[in-house]
């Protein structure tokens, strides 16, 4: 059939699974934050024993592959009868990996401004807890958002290993595609255009929210390549 | 002081724009062997930019440049064997970080002159020795304050043997103190009959061993010559202006 | 436990596959990132902007994508087998961001060097062979620990198109001994390690090259 043919039976089926996959990278994106932002505290002002522990979690799930990590939790844990779904699985697997790479981020972003402003807050009399809530998280929090940004990026591309488990996010409807139609080379390539597309649009995106919020004259963080 | 008439350094008519400013308006400017002229005028009007046109590490719009006899602007020259011999001496030292002071000089040597290790040797230590820095040889850029640095930069140019040394603003990046080394080493280097064009704004230095001021603003040479007229009853009164100001800082 | 006097030489039989993944990727990837940076840096506005766009992209898509798209491209031209196709694709992706890494490095050596370097008559390769790249290279150390640690674990996506590698030996295990848990948790372990012993070693050669100041 042609390619315009091939298009008005593939797209609409993509576009489901595009969905999927920002369902998943968006929910995996807050459930990092929500992990990240309190590890990150906890590494910068947490006692000693919470320290060690935090910085064990964020150093194995940097230092381990997601992929391995996925299938740890998807069909490793049945081994002592926790079961979760697909999509739980997921959730749950690149939410972890993900909220150990923010938390550097999010670390980074705090002690590049904590010395300074902890000294002028507590020299005006707050204590520890009155600094960190009112002058470190929101500086930090805008400090962070070029990283931050990044790893959202970051979500989406990464998302696609949970085709792998059978969550039909976009690669997982692009193979079932070629295996009815036998066109890899189209398919591939019509796939790896909408990525292109989601990923540029989000870049622009995020790129004019960090241009509208970071605190103006402040250096902000930026992630190596 | 001038040593004859040989030419060694000839510019015509060059100039120079970045975008639509005209930093460089039609300069020409002849210098002779054993010449010390001196550059002088308000910052960002030209000078260091038409410094880096006579070695075409800035290549001017139009206009033409002459070396030792040699036309620079001419893109068929081998610019790398002419640079050989027109010694540079930056503000910013721009010394190799990775390589020690003895390496620094080395380098050329061996790279660019194809100087076997052990002469090389022997001749980058000699100039060392000569900007007062031998002790120093196997420190590190890091490891050596400003002064230093900016000697041991002159005697990585030294070394290759210049017939003549273009010095960029070299002490303006120098804490006060450190000053007076670097401009030590650039008077013995005029005595000894070195052509030398320099932008500064070190007029005691002008003042004790250079031939002619130039003083150039917004990309024209204004006036010109040696540092008796220029400094004591100069023709125009902006020049006498300029350099009076100046006189009294330095 | 005895399982892991077992289960652990089992994994391992993949481990040599896992390392020679992560080496050939790393290395070409190193050589043609290499290449791409110095081109982009030194190579003229056009082939600039070209490499930019080539890099640009293969950094934006999903590893995954990208290893079955290589992967599927090389399959047509060439008889390879899927150890060779798989590696060659993370290499491909690998010099991307490795390309980038190099440029960053590149680039931050102060411009001075290149002018102090011509001015006593270097030419330009010159110039970035004894000037540029010794200066290049140590700020690239960093940045390109992280991406080794990123290759290992990339490796175990080549367990996608059958390469006998440390995570389908796990794989393997599970399936026939019904303890999922115990081998992708040892699989992990030994990722770990792989990570940590790359990370805390190239630390150590910063450290070792450092230039004093």
């Amino acid at each position: 059939m042609s390619f315009l043919d091939y298009l008005q039976i593939a797209l609409p089926k993509i576009w489901i699974g595009l969905q999927i996959t920002f369902k998943v990278s968006l929910i995996c994106l807050l459930i990092g934050m929500l992990i990240g932002f309190p590890v990150a505290l906890a590494r910068v002002y947490g006692p000693k024993w919470l320290r060690w522990l935090v910085t064990a979690y964020v150093e194995i799930f940097r230092g381990t592959p997601v992929l391995v990590q996925l299938f740890l939790i998807y069909y490793g844990l049945p081994q002592f009868g926790i079961t979760f779904s697909a999509f739980t699985a997921a959730y749950l697997a690149i939410g972890l990996n993900s909220g150990a790479y923010q938390s550097e981020y999010f670390r980074g972003a705090i002690q590049a401004i904590s010395s300074g402003q902890m000294m002028a807050a507590r020299s005006i009399g707050m204590t520890r807890m009155q600094a960190i809530r009112y002058v470190i998280i929101p500086q930090a929090f805008r400090f962070a958002i070029p990283s931050w940004s990044n790893e959202a990026v970051s979500m989406v591309k990464i998302s696609s290993i949970v085709y792998l488990i059978a969550v039909p996010e976009m690669l997982y409807v692009a193979k079932v595609l070629m295996s009815k139609y036998y066109n890899p080379m189209q398919t591939y390539i019509l796939v790896g255009l909408v990525y292109l597309l989601v990923i540029g649009a989000m870049t622009l995106l995020l790129n004019e929210i960090e241009r509208r919020t970071t605190i103006p004259g402040l250096e902000t963080a930026r992630r190596g390549s | 002081m001038p040593k004859s008439d040989k030419l060694i350094v000839k510019i015509e008519n060059v100039h120079k724009a970045y975008g639509r400013e005209q930093v460089l308006k039609g300069i020409s400017m002849d210098v002779t062997e054993g010449e010390v002229v001196v550059l002088v005028g308000p910052s960002g009007t030209g000078k260091s930019t038409l410094l880096r046109c006579i070695n075409q590490l800035t290549v001017p719009d139009s206009g033409k440049v002459w070396v030792n006899g040699v036309e620079l602007t001419n893109p068929k020259i081998d610019i790398d064997k002419a640079r050989q011999h027109i010694g540079m001496v930056f503000q910013d030292f721009n010394l190799f970080n990775h390589l020690t002071a003895l390496d620094n000089v080395l380098l050329g040597l061996i790279h660019v002159l194809g100087m076997k290790k052990e002469k090389a040797h022997d001749k980058a230590m000699l100039e060392l020795k000569r900007v007062g820095l031998a002790n120093k040889c196997s420190n590190y850029p890091g490891q050596l304050s400003g002064g230093q640095k900016q000697r041991v930069a002159i005697a990585r140019s030294l070394a290759m043997e210049p017939i003549v040394m273009l010095f960029d603003e070299p002490t303006s990046a120098l804490d006060p103190e450190l000053i007076g080394e670097v401009l030590t080493v650039m008077k013995d280097l005029a005595v000894e009959g070195m052509t030398m064009i320099c932008v500064t704004h070190e007029i005691g230095f002008a003042r004790d061993v250079c031939s002619r001021i130039v003083f150039m603003e917004y990309g024209e040479i204004i006036e010109q010559g040696n540092p008796d007229k220029m400094l004591n009853n100069p023709d125009l009164p902006r020049t006498r202006q300029f350099l009076g100001k100046i006189s009294e800082l330095h | 436990m005895e399982v892991l006097t077992v289960l652990v030489p089992y994994i391992l039989r993949g481990l040599s596959i896992t390392l020679e993944v992560t080496a050939i990727a790393l290395g070409f990837g190193l050589f043609f990132g290499a290449i791409l940076a110095i081109l982009r840096v030194y190579g003229g506005k056009i082939l600039s902007r070209v490499i930019g766009y080539y890099v640009t992209i293969l950094r934006a898509l999903p590893h995954i994508l990208l290893l079955l798209v290589i992967y599927f491209m090389i399959a047509r031209v060439v008889n390879l087998s899927a150890f060779w196709a798989g590696s060659v694709s993370l290499a491909i992706i690998s010099s991307a961001y490795q390309a980038e890494i190099i440029r960053g490095a590149i680039q931050s050596v102060p411009g001075g060097q290149m002018m102090a370097a011509r001015s006593i008559g270097m030419n330009r390769f010159k110039a970035i062979w004894y000037v540029i790249i010794p200066q290049a290279f140590r700020h690239a150390i960093p940045p390109w620990s992280n991406e080794a640690a990123i290759v290992i674990k990339d490796s175990s996506l080549v367990y996608i198109l059958g390469v006998p590698e440390i995570l389908r030996q796990a794989q393997y295990y599970s399936a026939r001994t019904y303890k999922p848990f115990t081998a992708y948790v040892t699989v992990a372990a030994i990722y770990f390690l792989l990570t940590f012993i790359t990370n805390r070693g190239l630390d150590a050669v910063e450290r070792r090259i450092r230039i004093p100041a």
